[in-house]
């Protein structure tokens, strides 16, 4: 059987796209949360 | 949570090294079984994700506790997502192996079904605007829904579906390969700790969102 490397490719790239897409979504909507960006700005040197 | 964070990310790529550098090329297959590495991990995470949220449906209704709901809530949607991704892979695999994206069959159409339950789990917490209420609903809908995981389970067993039966998950001696199964357990172990990874963090995003509008 053809080894079919393109079908193990788009199973592994879909699932770290949505994983990524999901962690982004969070920490998206953490930020947004009030009081989180300036807590992150005053941290910066 | 970056410590969680650090060790499931290193834990998901021993699982890559596994999956393409330790296990063998499957026989019969070719290296389009790889995906299992992929498809496996992912259907237990929906099944561990879902029976949490029984667990934390009945503590609620128990109890009251607002915690158990957020758990509840925040498995479900960490379910819903490996759920779809267990679909979408496991079709992405069955054209090769198969020839088809898709069969009506007894275990793709049953965790169909899986899924399209605790979607309208998250929907109707959507629809609902008294939050205790949308709790209790929902609470009720998660034990509900649970019934089904051992459908979606034995359901290679019950019926005669083109799905192969459980090679892992099952009473009895194993039938694979010990390095196989070895690149397995990482990767169930990686996907579990992703698991708990989204899962603390989505918690802790609702209690800061449900903080907020207070």
């Amino acid at each position: 059987m053809p080894d079919n490397w393109g079908f193990v490719l788009a199973a592994y790239g879909l699932a770290a796209v949505v994983l990524v897409a999901y962690w982004r979504r969070l920490v998206r909507r953490e930020r947004a949360l009030p009081g989180q960006s300036s807590r992150s700005t005053a941290r910066r040197p | 949570m970056r410590v969680v964070g650090g060790v499931t990310l290193v834990a998901l790529a021993a699982g890559l090294v596994m999956a393409f550098g330790v296990a063998p090329r499957e026989m019969t297959q070719g290296n389009v079984q790889r995906i299992m590495y992929l498809h496996v991990p992912s259907v237990w995470v929906a099944y561990l994700a879902f029976a949490v949220v029984l667990v934390a449906s009945i503590v609620y209704l128990a109890r009251g506790l607002e915690g158990a709901d957020r758990l509840a809530h925040a498995s479900a949607e960490v379910g819903v997502l490996f759920t779809g991704l267990t679909i979408a892979t496991g079709s992405i695999w069955g054209k090769p192996t198969w020839g088809i994206w898709w069969t009506w069959d007894a275990r793709l159409t049953s965790v169909s079904i899986l899924f399209v339950m605790y979607l309208g789990y998250l929907l109707l917490r959507g629809m609902i605007e008294d939050p205790d209420q949308g709790a209790r609903y929902a609470a009720v809908v998660g034990i509900v829904a649970a019934f089904n995981i051992p459908l979606v389970h034995f359901s290679v067993y019950w019926w005669r579906t083109l799905h192969q039966p459980p090679s892992l998950m099952k009473p009895g001696p194993g039938t694979m390969p010990g390095v196989i199964v070895a690149a397995l357990m990482v990767n169930f172990v990686a996907f579990s700790l992703l698991y708990v990874y989204f899962v603390a963090k989505r918690v802790r995003l609702l209690r800061r969102e449900s903080e907020a509008a207070a």
